[in-house]
């Protein structure tokens, strides 16, 4: 790559301002934040067009990880699949009740389960993103967002699998193919458009906060039960009422869900899980521009 | 035209502490750059105040003690730490070789990793391919080359990082210590390609504890202790080719 970069450092850190602050004190600090907020949204723009010119790296990369998750088993990524059927298997055969629609619930669980094993997967793997790829970032001069696509591609191959068997059970459970079926497209695209907005947030929660792992490892098992996966909301009361309605997650599961289990297009939850996209993409923006050349000195 | 420029080049970045309730031991130490404290948090001044210049056909050998600054000193070159002060200003195509396995998946065989390590560097896949057997064919690594990285020794694997980073003829080339690794007639080799390449008019910064490998690599040395550059000094030009002005 030619450069020719006479770099003016101070402007160029952005909203991050200066790592010595003894000396840089007076004028710099008093930066506005909105020149300082354009700074750093170009800086994040910049990054991310250098990043999707360099798209055959982190596909290259992305396919390595999923082959060395998986060398030398036989099934290969076949294991994914095996996971998936694994769990729904036991989930079905042990809340299915006499009361319960059987395909109807079936159903639900299958799509519920694939979204929230895609979001508890990515979101567990990118809070430790950057201290994984830290050989990388103290080595090359690659764009942050290639290992935030890196991981997205990774996890959308992941799912592929999930959502191969989840087909299989949908055909298989006798609920009936039907046109509304491709009212889930709109939503599974919008999860993975939000996708890479929601893993550089939590990859540069990890990197500043180290201790985030294991909050955000905890909350994401505690949320398995808390998100209605694999339970019903029937405008019951208490608890599930609040893990209902104020679970972000919730609105993820049904834009994909409800189409194929109720047959209807759900627009709050698409509105909602929208909002909640579009404000993980200003706040990953804000991060990418204001803080990636300060990660390297993190990890 | 190929050049580097520092101008007062500063690099402080903060250390992050753990909570801890053991007392803290701190001694003097003659190594690493200067911590200090600032507001309560805990600084490292890792460079201060490097100005040079670096014109087409040097060959810069960075000396000094362990972590006086040389290796921070290439990746500041590279693009990777940005300094806290002043300016650097490089025009040519860059190339770096800072860690052995950096870019390399131990799980790959080392023609796969030749392949990831050119796309990590921007080429194509024709670029790729075209540089595939010259690349497999200086690393001398024969039917190797299909064997899992992680099998390779480490003058192997210096082998196959050395072939790959100066196959796309760059214009700069940024190599710190490993270049040791690799025996005797590799290193032999490896030096008379680097020399192709400063005669290409070239820059070279290399950083080495090696005297020898200095002497007869570079034209140009810069001692950097605690991050402040101590001496530098031009070598009077022995060969032909090769550049050096005092």
């Amino acid at each position: 790559m030619r450069c020719h970069m006479p770099i003016e450092m101070a402007i160029r850190d952005g909203l991050g301002g200066s790592l010595w602050p003894a000396k840089n004190n007076a004028p710099e600090q008093r930066i506005a934040i909105l020149p300082a907020m354009i700074a750093a949204l170009n800086g994040a723009f910049d990054d991310i067009s250098k990043a999707m010119r360099l798209h055959r790296v982190w596909i290259a990369l992305a396919h390595e990880d999923i082959g060395d998750q998986h060398r030398r088993t036989t099934l290969g990524p076949l294991w994914m699949l095996v996971n998936y059927l694994a769990f729904i298997g036991t989930f079905i055969f042990v809340f299915k009740t006499k009361d319960t629609d059987s395909a109807g619930y079936t159903a639900y669980a299958s799509i519920g389960l694939v979204v929230w094993f895609y979001l508890m997967e990515m979101i567990s793997l990118s809070v430790p993103l950057f201290s994984r790829e830290a050989s990388f970032i103290q080595g090359t001069r690659l764009p942050l967002f290639v290992y935030v696509m890196r991981l997205t591609v990774q996890c959308i191959i992941r799912a592929s699998y999930s959502v191969a068997g989840c087909i299989v059970i949908l055909l298989l459970s006798g609920l009936g193919v039907s046109a509304e079926w491709l009212l889930s497209i709109p939503g599974l695209l919008l999860i993975v458009l939000a996708t890479p907005a929601i893993v550089t947030v939590f990859a540069f929660l990890g990197a500043f906060f180290p201790d985030a792992q294991f909050i955000v490892g905890n909350i994401m098992r505690v949320g398995t039960f808390l998100t209605p996966v694999f339970w019903a909301y029937h405008g019951q009361g208490g608890i599930q009422n609040y893990a209902y309605h104020w679970n972000p997650f919730t609105y993820f599961l049904e834009v994909v869900r409800a189409p194929i289990a109720s047959g209807e297009f759900p627009m709050h939850a698409f509105a909602v899980t929208a909002y909640i996209s579009l404000a993980f993409w200003a706040v990953a923006l804000l991060l990418l521009g204001g803080y990636r050349k300060r990660v390297v000195f993190l990890i | 035209m190929i050049s580097i420029k520092l101008d007062n080049v500063s690099l402080a970045y903060r250390l992050y502490e753990k909570l801890t309730l053991t007392a803290p031991d701190r001694r003097l130490g003659g190594l690493g750059g200067k911590i200090g404290r600032s507001g309560g948090k805990q600084v490292v001044q890792a460079l201060e105040d490097v100005s040079f210049e670096l014109k087409a056909g040097d060959r810069l050998g960075l000396i000094g003690p362990n972590g006086a600054g040389k290796t921070t000193l290439l990746k500041v070159l590279y693009g990777i730490y940005q300094p806290s002060a002043g300016t650097v200003a490089i025009d040519g195509k860059v190339d770096a070789l800072f860690n052995i396995n950096i870019g390399f998946r131990p799980e790959a065989t080392g023609r796969r990793n030749i392949v990831l390590r050119g796309l990590i560097s921007g080429w194509t896949e024709a670029e790729i391919q075209e540089k595939m057997p010259e690349i497999i064919a200086f690393s001398e690594l024969g039917d190797f080359i299909d064997v899992p990285f992680k099998t390779y020794s480490q003058g192997m694997a210096a082998r196959l990082a050395f072939s790959a980073a100066t196959a796309l003829d760059p214009e700069i080339l940024l190599m710190d210590e490993w270049i040791g690794a690799g025996d005797a007639a590799f290193q032999e080799k490896a030096k008379r390609r680097m020399d192709e390449l400063a005669e290409k008019a070239g820059i070279i910064v290399l950083a080495t504890h090696n005297e020898s490998l200095l002497e007869s690599v570079c034209t140009k040395r810069m001692t950097l202790k605690n991050g402040r550059v101590e001496a530098f000094t031009t070598k009077p030009a022995k060969r032909a080719g090769t550049r050096a002005k005092s």
